[in-house]
């Protein structure tokens, strides 16, 4: 019995012949990114279809509960209105990490945050916000001296430090992700083998025929999928959504 | 597996990583567009609607304080007053009571001094006309008494009867 696991899918390589960048690939990843998007957003649309003042309807109240709550989260973690504007990012990073974490669920795709391009992007794309509002609140010369505090010679793990943020923000929700799918193919496999040996013992054909089918795999993997699919995959998306908030909140501090 | 149709299992393929940062970005402008705006709008006139409702009921019940007060100040005005309309009416009532039994008292006084003074008159007359018959009797005697001869016991019997006859008028 062998067991593989690997990366997305490549559907599509377009040849660009762009030194760094490379070959364009339509990779799963991509596709299954859109889709995530068009289920965001057809459900955006389709809970604030028809609002009204009064009498609201059960979609409408789920529509504000979800305003609601990322108001609330993004006001209470920086400490007022300040960043209001940043509520519309943060709940599309968390949106995205939640149902690309889930869509694994449906068996038919792969999760886009079970490759690391796309969790670098997002970490990249915070890291550049951190650094932007460390830059506002200090000015380039204060974020400079930011470096060599408190004294000089630690300039080099200051910098470090600071590189490690979206390293270690990227890593660790690809690190939960990935697990799970490796898990998940272990358990899989694991059953498989497991069934394929217990039904084996029934002589005769009909053992033949039913050793290839993993009786086992039914119901014993969705117990592990609970923890390792939704918990792992929200907790995740939340971890991810707090530490940007964390980290540019502390970050206007000073 | 693992050949040309699948990427490695952890690398970041650049256009990839170009692609994700456009949908990060992308996929927020349409969650802003489509849920946060036509949802704050909502909210926000929502609560305009509530400011303007309490707004209203502050100004209802202002001025139903207003009136409270007034009507207050006009039923405490009223009852004083009818405590003043009562108070004088008791007041005049009395002093017209008082008027009453001293006319009464002076009435009577004046009914019992006639009855005292036409009682002392009659009693005068009474003796005037005693008076008279006692002289009238004295008269009558002394004709007696030159009519026929008057012995001792006759005329001691004549005395007696006199002084009788005088104690009887009296």
């Amino acid at each position: 019995m062998e067991f593989d696991i690997s990366g997305a899918r490549i559907f599509w390589r377009i040849p660009t012949g762009i030194p760094i960048l490379g070959d364009f690939l339509l990779t799963e990843t991509l596709v299954v990114s859109w889709i995530v998007m068009a289920i965001i957003t057809g459900l955006c649309v389709f809970l604030t279809r028809n609002l009204k003042v009064e009498k609201i309807s059960k979609r409408q109240a789920v529509a504000e509960l979800l305003v609601e709550s990322a108001n609330n989260l993004v006001r209470n973690n920086t400490g007022g209105t300040k960043f209001d504007r940043l509520i519309p990012f943060v709940s599309a990073l968390f949106a995205t990490s939640v149902v690309s974490n889930l869509i694994s669920l449906t068996g038919i795709f792969r999760s886009p945050t079970a490759d690391l391009s796309t969790e670098a992007a997002w970490a990249v794309v915070v890291f550049i916000m951190i650094t932007a509002e460390k830059i506002k609140a200090g000015g380039i010369l204060g974020y400079m001296k930011g470096f060599t505090e408190p004294i000089a010679v630690m300039t080099p793990f200051n910098i470090l430090s600071e590189l490690a943020t979206p390293v270690s923000m990227a890593c660790r929700h690809f690190g939960n992700i990935l697990s799970g799918v490796v898990i998940n193919g272990l358990i899989y496999a694991a059953l498989a083998v497991a069934s394929s040996a217990l039904f084996g013992l029934i002589p005769g054909a009909v053992g033949e025929f039913l050793s290839h089918i993993p009786f086992l795999s039914v119901g014993i993997p969705a117990i592990l999928s609970f923890y390792f699919d939704w918990f792992s995959g929200v907790m995740q998306a939340f971890i991810f959504t707090m530490l940007t908030i964390m980290y540019i909140a502390n970050a206007a501090e000073g | 597996m693992g050949g040309s149709n699948t990427q490695a299992l952890v690398t970041i393929i650049p256009w990839t990583f170009i692609a994700q940062i456009l949908n990060l970005f992308i996929q927020m402008y349409l969650i802003k567009k489509f849920l946060f705006k036509p949802v704050n709008e909502i909210l926000a006139k929502r609560r305009e609607l509530a400011d303007k409702e309490i707004k209203e009921a502050r100004e209802a019940k202002e001025e139903a304080d207003g009136l409270k007060v007034q009507y207050e100040e006009g039923l405490a005005n009223a009852r004083a007053e009818a405590a003043q309309i009562v108070q004088s009416a008791q007041k005049e009532a009395q002093i017209r009571a008082d008027e009453t039994v001293r006319q009464a008292q002076e009435q009577a006084a004046g009914i019992r001094r006639k009855a005292e003074a036409d009682i002392a008159q009659e009693k005068k007359k009474a003796i005037n006309e005693v008076k008279d018959e006692i002289g009238g009797l004295a008269m009558d005697i002394a004709g007696k008494v030159v009519e026929k001869e008057i012995n001792e016991a006759d005329h001691k019997k004549l005395i007696d009867e006199f002084i009788k006859n005088v104690g009887e008028a009296s």
